[in-house]
């Protein structure tokens, strides 16, 4: 068997989360990326791991499609209610392409597996889904300090907008946007506009 | 519009003329069918003179053979024969010295020569294409033909006027006048007589000498034949005991009878209700008697002959449309076993990928685990992991032909598909004792194909083949003829045992077949039995 990319193993890395009616099956997958370096948890019942949720976070949930009570699909819009920064990647014993559409467009599906499960692309899956899901959290991070007027000043700031053209966006003078941006910059820490960039594309500073 | 009128009008004359061309294309006349000409001229003039003792005033005869021999003729060979069979009848009259050529009223006689010859023709085509393609009973056969037997002899007595209206009226053959409806009343019936007593029988040889194979000749079972023996007698009895009590020659004892018999027993029946009835009351209306009387009593047989037919017509179509019925129903029931076992085998093809998950991603961990370890054990996982590899390629090969929704159609090498066929086959020709012998097939031929319908379609055609001829070398040869490619199966001809099938198979294969826009179609080539499947070869496979 081919080695897997070596797993991320930074700091911050978020442990990943199998979710399969069948028990065997669960742990089988959480064992299988914890030998690749990448945290797992197996779990047997959706209820199982929405209950776990607020104590532990996960970076990225492999979840079945077809499960007794509440399926897949069910299950991962209870998942991004409570926490809409996990990836998602479904797998399934009864494919179609229904399903596969779904799972992507409408759940936010980052891989629709099918089984018996390509480990390399399973792996690949996750750990693409884990580098999205701390991207994500750590832009969260930033803004979520800022106030309304901020946040609309700072996302047009990262895109390359002069002070000016903020102002006449937002319909608000040119020395009010320098303030926001002042305060912007206080709150992130940053040093010019370079980093700030960088910081609302998830990078680390 | 002064210079689109000429244009628009020669427009017109030209799709004229090219659908006369059309039209004289379709009468046009081959030289196979000049020997039945010459035999249909000189039956027609023998029995044109035999039907002369049933004769009267306003009319040629009562009973008409010569009708059912044109009717015949003409419904076995195609109307398109009609203004050759006018032809060959002219010439036989004026052999036989009917009429004369340089005789006064030869225009008349002529015109009223042609006229019936034209006038089946014309009621035989629109019968035909009015019952093309309909579904209803009426257009079942054999009802057409009861249809085209009423048709054609009212047709040519109603064109009797007309055809005699723009002639002198001097000397006609049909009185106008006062006697019209006698006129055309005894020509109808005596045409209609003639049709229905010799054309069944003519039509009956025909197809027996056109495919002396199919039509084998059972011995009718005792009880219909009694049956139908004890109503036609009592209906004779009864009808000559009216008689013989001053009430006339009474048409219901023989309606009865009639409708009976074709109702219960079909075509072949009624005919010979219709025989037995002609055989009794002809002979007696040929004496002497006049001709009130006799157009008369032929009145009440036409009405006889003409229910009983009508009614033997309507129970083979009913039964025809039956068998139709119980056909269509064994193949829906067929399809239904076929989705069944299909959605058994997804189901059974999913369920074993849920296991087979864990299972391959534990072997593969074990293998890896094991490789320092003692070659024996190493050798063992590294099996069970490349036995559950080999497994999970297997099911999801499987998911991907059986497990869709729906078998899109693809580029399909036509000789994986010889080759998938001959192998699902295989084992039943060991067993049969059969030889498969697959010619090679070229690679770079393609369709654009449903796989697995199609595979299903060729080995229906193997497997009717094997069943057809055990111990016996079935061939399957394949080559591309211009931008088809031909796939024949070919098997020595043996008597096909009884109850090996219900038939089934060939029906879902030609379906299936013609779904890809290709046909299938038998061509023996004696010995042996020959199924010849054709298909649009995929543009750009071969390049």
């Amino acid at each position: 068997m081919t080695d897997p990319a070596p797993a991320s193993t930074h700091g911050d890395a978020l442990p990943v989360a199998v979710l399969d009616d069948d028990a065997d099956l669960a742990a089988t997958v959480a064992r299988l990326l914890t030998r690749n370096g990448i945290a797992a948890q197996a779990f047997v019942a959706p209820q199982e791991l929405l209950a776990a949720l607020p104590a532990c976070t996960f970076g990225c949930v492999v979840s079945d499609i077809q499960m007794g009570a509440i399926d897949g699909f069910a299950f991962a819009d209870l998942l991004r209610a409570s926490d809409p920064l996990v990836a998602l990647v479904f797998m399934t014993a009864w494919p179609t392409t229904a399903h596969a559409v779904d799972a992507v467009r409408r759940h936010g599906g980052l891989d629709y597996l099918e089984k018996p499960i390509d480990e390399p692309r399973l792996i690949a899956s996750v750990l693409e889904g884990l580098a999205w899901s701390i991207r994500e959290r750590r832009i969260a991070a930033v803004t979520a300090t800022f106030t309304r007027r901020e946040r609309e000043v700072f996302s047009l700031l990262v895109r390359a907008h002069s002070n000016k053209e903020i102002a006449e966006r937002l319909a608000i003078s040119a020395r009010t946007v320098e303030d926001h941006r002042a305060a912007i910059v206080a709150k992130t820490r940053t040093n010019g506009l370079a980093q700030l960039v960088a910081l609302s594309r998830g990078e680390e500073p | 519009m002064g210079q689109h009128l000429p244009h628009a009008l020669a427009m017109d004359l030209r799709a004229t003329s090219s659908r006369t061309a059309l039209l004289l294309q379709a009468v046009a006349l081959h030289w196979r069918d000049v020997p039945l000409l010459v035999v249909y001229g000189v039956a027609f003039a023998l029995l044109h003179w035999t039907a002369s003792p049933w004769g009267g005033a306003g009319f040629f005869s009562l009973w008409y053979p010569a009708a059912g021999l044109r009717f015949a003729v003409m419904w076995s060979r195609g109307p398109r024969l009609a203004p050759w069979l006018v032809l060959a009848e002219l010439c036989a009259d004026i052999a036989a010295g009917v009429f004369h050529l340089d005789a006064p009223d030869a225009l008349q006689a002529v015109t009223g020569a042609m006229r019936p010859g034209l006038t089946y023709g014309l009621a035989l085509a629109a019968v035909l294409r009015l019952s093309h393609g309909r579904d209803d009973i009426l257009a079942l056969p054999p009802m057409p033909l009861g249809l085209a037997a009423v048709a054609a002899p009212t047709l040519n007595a109603l064109m009797v006027v007309p055809f005699e209206a723009f002639l002198p009226a001097d000397a006609g053959r049909y009185r106008i006048g006062i006697d019209i409806v006698i006129s055309l009343t005894g020509l109808a019936v005596g045409d209609l007589l003639g049709i229905l007593v010799l054309a069944p029988l003519l039509l009956w040889l025909a197809a027996l000498t056109d495919a002396p194979r199919r039509m084998r000749f059972a011995p009718p079972p005792l009880r219909p034949v009694l049956e139908d023996a004890l109503v036609i007698g009592g209906c004779l009895l009864l009808t000559i005991a009216l008689w013989r009590a001053e009430l006339g020659a009474q048409p219901a004892p023989g309606l009865l009878a009639g409708a009976w018999i074709g109702l219960r027993h079909g075509r072949v029946a009624a005919w010979l209700a219709i025989l037995a009835q002609i055989l009794v009351f002809l002979p007696y209306s040929a004496g002497q008697l006049d001709d009130a009387a006799r157009l008369e009593l032929h009145l009440g047989i036409a009405a006889v002959v003409l229910v009983t037919w009508l009614a033997g017509s309507f129970s083979d179509a009913q039964r025809a449309s039956r068998t139709l019925i119980d056909k269509r129903n064994r193949l829906l029931f067929q399809a239904e076993r076929l989705k069944t076992l299909r959605a058994m085998s997804v189901a059974v093809i999913h369920e074993i990928s849920q296991p087979l998950s864990t299972l391959a991603i534990e072997a593969a961990h074990l293998r890896t685990v094991t490789q320092g370890l003692s070659s024996d054990i190493a050798d063992s996982a590294a099996l069970v992991d490349r036995k559950a590899r080999a497994l999970s390629d297997l099911v999801r090969r499987l998911r991907r032909f059986g497990g869709r929704d729906v078998d899109e159609p693809s580029p399909l090498p036509v000789a994986m598909l010889v080759q998938t066929a001959c192998q699902i086959v295989a084992a039943e020709a060991r067993n049969s004792g059969s030889r498969l012998e697959c010619a090679a097939v070229a690679a770079d031929l393609a369709v654009q194909a449903q796989e697995i319908e199609l595979t299903q379609a060729l080995v229906n055609l193997l497997r009717n083949a094997l069943v057809a001829s055990p111990g016996e070398t079935v061939s399957v040869r394949t080559r591309a003829i211009r931008d088809e490619v031909r796939i024949e199966v070919t098997n020595p001809f043996k008597t096909v045992p009884a109850g090996s099938g219900m038939g089934v198979g060939l029906a879902i294969a030609r379906t299936i077949v013609e779904a890809h826009g290709g046909t299938l179609f038998r061509e023996d080539e004696a010995p042996c039995v020959n199924f010849a499947l054709t298909l649009p070869l995929l543009a750009g496979a071969s390049a």
